[in-house]
């Protein structure tokens, strides 16, 4: 690994699903000789590309964990995290994208940018990663770059232009020009690896030369020495293009715009060269770290090998080897057999094993150092936390993990099921944030939630597959909650006398919406009317409540619960009975404030040819869906809307037999909205059989 | 302040858009102005305050995107709400946006056709049967715009459109007017608008001037209204 950090890129590819990234991943690795044969995403031939390293992902041919790889391009060692394409596991393109200092974003040339495009775009946006992008598919029939990069800027405003000119398209795809250096380029040889330059084609000079015109007027912007060489008419130095380039990039006011066809071989090693040219080295972006020590300030990390180790994990996997942990390092240096702390638990481990991964495959390595990503062994902690050498208390800004949206219940099949289960679900919880599970003590069944149908659907299969846990399956349950509409007074009174000691604790006050937290206390007894010692049971009354509203049995959310007075006895009271008093208070006040049930509402995009356009509205409008607004541009139109999540079970299915399968929906939790009076009913009548079933 | 309030309360009460909400009266209004003095944000108040009347609008968004046109209501709502200090604002916010629903186009792939099957289609589904059209970005230099125009006032009596607003784009070096001093590109077509406002920049300030208005109007022309620059929101001089 190379000490100068100048020649370390840490990239993600991230794209929209069945763009052809997982196979321009696989040519890269070709390419920089990590492996020696090509292998289909489909696994026609039996082995899978190499980055879709799980069984379940090789079969439906999308990425869904994101493998880490390594490899060596021209001196420059780079990291490549391989994102899932699919909304529902957007919490991995978001960890990705949180260690990552560049991005590659593929786009169909067909296709062009998609709803899932607009997603990851946001992503990148979010976390500031300058990106470059690759048109891919140029073999296909019906490709135009062109278009695709005219979406990009208005689409996803970039500020994108083409550095690269097609050499024919769809199935005359011979290669492209470089608009930089101006020369053609062919890609010859059985797998495309023999790179040949020559003059642009005659007949494409002039067009070469006007998109040339408008790459050096856009990127001149970023360089004053550009920009006087242009004006005093002075043969330009290509180096001189590269270095505005990689400046408006880094800046994220540039976006540069290369083509290709993994598929066919043609142009990805200019794509490593532009990896190398215009994505950012670790020192290039500045990573924040939260000082511990002080109130969480926030401060810069130096990407320097001598101070101290800071380190985010940013995934786990439990495979074949045991428990491997991929961290970033940021900065200082780890050596195998260092001990390290992992700064949300204060224990201290020992790093027996160092590894640099390529998708399932390792190689043992002795050290890492500022930027690089590798894996540990052995390690014991959860997705997200910090570890230092113990010479630094900070922790890396936490990552935007949102609530799950859905739930099912698993029944084990057998006593062995059982067993498996629990292993899995406590691997998968420690894996991904999103997916969560907990026992329902009412019905004793296990439940998993998470961002969407697929996204549990793809843990029951890996239960299936690599934990050998049959399972039953229920229906999927949306995640209610319930709120109150107004303030409502309460004062209640908890009295038990029934031989022995009793029970006493008066606890009054008000109760009204909060709109900033889920849950806040305050206590404003003067006089000592509740004492010191009683106020936190009271607190622990109402948090108790919390976790169950009376309408549907959902948490309650966004009460704000005040206490100003209550009475105590000086024998009969204590922790329980004031805890008992919170809870009837909170009960009394409650069922005065006008409770809501709220539901999770999906932004939901549905892209489809313009003709279906009234048929994609019309199932969104019987889905109690609010259409926000219509995209039209050419052929294509993208209705907006935001739709309940409880009706979008089975969508996919509805859509594709409304449009003939042309149309393709993309979803992402928005907020929670109060349900309408209908379904309210619906739902508190059910509760209430369940309840006294 | 309710939502009644903002309705009773808004200084858009002074151009009457409220008389002539009755059976079978129409309004077309045209906001003008050169660029980036805030067409966008008349016609968002204007569309709003139909919204707020219980009147559903379709806003067509012509070279815009989406999401940018969605802001510009976002933003014009908190602005709202800072100021007047909104009752149970959220719970307004939800029952107006029912009221509204956004179409966007490229500057090449709009036509009034095209718009006017859209929105039959809407209706007949019982998706969306607009009240008020809102057209932001239509293009008057084009050769054809007339006859848009003309389309467009046709199928304002078919479809039972209570009011369309157009926002219209001048130009500082173009000085040709119509006799009721409305600007060019529109100079020529000026017959076809019953209200006409324009933004005028003066003494630090943006006048919003009443060119053209039908007689429901009780603004005094050209000092009544005010954009505050700082805002966007329309006031009272």
């Amino acid at each position: 690994m190379s000490v100068d950090l100048s020649h370390v890129r840490n990239i993600g590819i991230s794209a929209h699903i069945d763009s052809g990234k997982t196979t321009l991943t696989e040519r890269i690795l070709f390419y920089t000789d990590r492996i020696h044969a090509i292998h289909d995403v489909r696994g026609k031939d039996g082995v899978g590309a190499k980055m879709d390293s799980m069984e379940l992902e090789r079969e439906r041919g999308i990425t869904i964990q994101s493998a880490a790889t390594y490899c060596n391009w021209k001196g420059n060692d780079i990291n490549i995290i391989d994102t899932p394409g699919h909304v529902d596991f957007t919490v991995e393109v978001e960890r990705a994208l949180r260690v990552l200092d560049g991005a590659v974003l593929i786009l169909c040339s067909v296709g062009g940018v998609q709803s899932q495009s607009i997603t990851v775009n946001r992503q990148m946006d979010r976390y500031n990663v300058p990106r470059i992008s690759f048109i891919n598919k140029c073999d296909r029939t019906g490709a135009n770059p062109e278009r695709v990069t005219g979406q990009l800027q208005e689409k996803l405003g970039l500020n994108a232009h083409m550095m690269q000119l097609p050499i024919g398209l769809e199935n005359d795809l011979e290669g492209v020009i470089d608009l930089v250096t101006m020369k053609a380029i062919y890609f010859d040889g059985e797998n495309g690896e023999t790179i040949r330059e020559e003059e642009i084609p005659a007949d494409l000079l002039d067009k070469a030369e006007e998109k040339r015109e408008e790459l050096l007027d856009a990127v001149s912007m970023f360089s004053e020495e550009l920009m006087e060489v242009m004006l005093e008419e002075q043969e330009i130095d290509p180096q001189l293009v590269k270095d505005a380039v990689r400046a408006g990039t880094l800046a994220l006011d540039f976006s540069p715009v290369f083509i290709g066809s993994a598929y066919k071989n043609k142009a990805v090693q200019p794509l490593l060269d532009a990896v190398e040219y215009y994505l950012p080295c670790p020192t290039d972006v500045e990573n924040i770290g939260l000082d511990l020590d002080n109130d969480e300030e926030e401060f810069p990390v130096t990407n320097d090998a001598a101070d101290p180790l800071i380190m985010l994990a940013f995934k786990l996997e439990d495979g074949r080897y045991g428990q491997l942990t991929y961290v970033r390092t940021y900065q200082g240096t780890l050596k195998k057999g260092d001990s390290v702390i992992n700064v949300r638990t204060g224990k201290k481990v020992k790093v027996g094993r160092l590894v640099r991964m390529h998708s399932d495959e390792m190689k043992d390595i002795d050290s890492c150092g500022a930027g690089d990503i590798v894996a540990l062994f052995g390690v014991d902690c959860a997705s997200g936390d910090t570890f230092t050498d113990g010479k630094i208390t900070c922790s890396m800004s936490s990552m935007y993990i949102p609530e799950p949206v859905i739930s099912l219940a698993v029944l084990p099949k057998d006593n062995k099921a059982q067993i498996n289960m629990s292993k899995a679900l406590n691997r998968f919880t420690k894996e991904d944030p999103t997916f969560k599970t907990f026992v329902d003590h009412e019905t004793s069944e296990t439940i998993i939630s998470g961002m969407g149908e697929l996204h549990l659907e793809v843990y029951i299969e890996r239960m299936k597959r690599e934990y050998d846990a049959e399972v039953e399956v229920g229906a999927p349950q949306v995640a209610y909650r319930e709120t109150i509409s107004q303030r409502a007074e309460f004062n209640y009174t908890h009295k038990k006398q029934t031989g022995g000691s009793g029970q006493f604790g008066r606890v009054s006050g008000y109760m009204e919406p909060c709109e900033d937290e889920d849950y806040e206390f305050i206590d404003k007894i003067v006089g000592g009317s509740i004492p010191r010692e009683f106020i936190s049971s009271c607190d622990k009354g109402f948090t108790k409540s919390m976790a169950k509203g009376t309408l549907c049995g959902s948490p309650v959310t966004g009460v704000r619960c005040v206490i100003n007075d209550g009475a105590f006895h000086a024998v009969d009271s204590s922790d329980v009975a004031f805890q008992l008093a919170a809870v009837g208070a909170f009960k009394e006040g409650y069922a005065k404030a006008k409770p809501t049930i709220m539901e999770p509402i999906m932004k939901v995009a549905v892209e489809g040819p313009s003709e279906f356009q009234g048929s994609v509205m019309g199932s969104i409008n019987q889905r109690r869906g609010m259409i926000i607004g219509t995209t039209e541009e050419g052929s294509y139109t993208v209705v907006e809307a935001e739709v309940p999540l409880s009706e979008m079970f089975g969508y996919s299915t509805t859509l594709r037999s409304l449009t003939q399968g042309k149309a393709e929906f993309t979803m992402e939790f928005a907020s929670f909205k109060a349900v309408p009076k209908s379904v309210s009913e619906e739902l508190v009548k059910k509760y209430q059989e369940e309840k006294n079933k | 302040m309710g939502k009644e309030d903002l309705v009773s309360n808004n200084p858009l009460r002074a151009l009457g858009l409220e008389k002539e909400e009755g059976a079978g009266s129409r309004r077309v209004g045209l906001v003008m102005a050169r660029a980036g003095l805030g067409k966008t944000a008349i016609l968002v108040q204007i569309a709003m305050d139909s919204m707020l009347r219980d009147n559903k609008v379709l806003h067509v968004a012509i070279g815009e995107d989406l999401e940018k046109t969605r802001t510009w209501y976002t933003d014009i709502l908190a602005l709202m709400d800072q100021e007047k200090k909104v009752e149970n604002f959220q719970e307004v916010v939800g029952e107006i946006m029912k009221n509204r629903m956004i179409m966007t186009f490229k500057e090449n792939s709009f036509d009034t056709a095209k718009l006017g099957e859209r929105m039959e289609d809407l209706a007949q589904q019982g998706i969306f049967k607009a009240d008020c059209l809102v057209i932001d970005g239509f293009d008057f230099t084009a050769k054809d715009s007339a006859a848009a125009l003309g389309g467009l006032k046709i199928f304002m009596e078919t479809s039972d459109l209570k009011m369309i607003w157009f926002s219209a784009l001048s130009h500082r070096d173009d000085d040709r007017v119509s006799a009721n001093g409305v600007p060019a590109p529109c100079h020529e077509v000026d017959e076809a608008f019953d209200t006409v406002l324009l933004i005028s920049p003066e003494d630090n300030g943006m006048k919003l001037k009443t060119l053209k208005c039908s007689d429901a109007c009780s603004v005094d022309a050209g000092k009544a209204l005010i954009l505050d620059p700082a805002t966007m929101l329309i006031k009272k001089a």
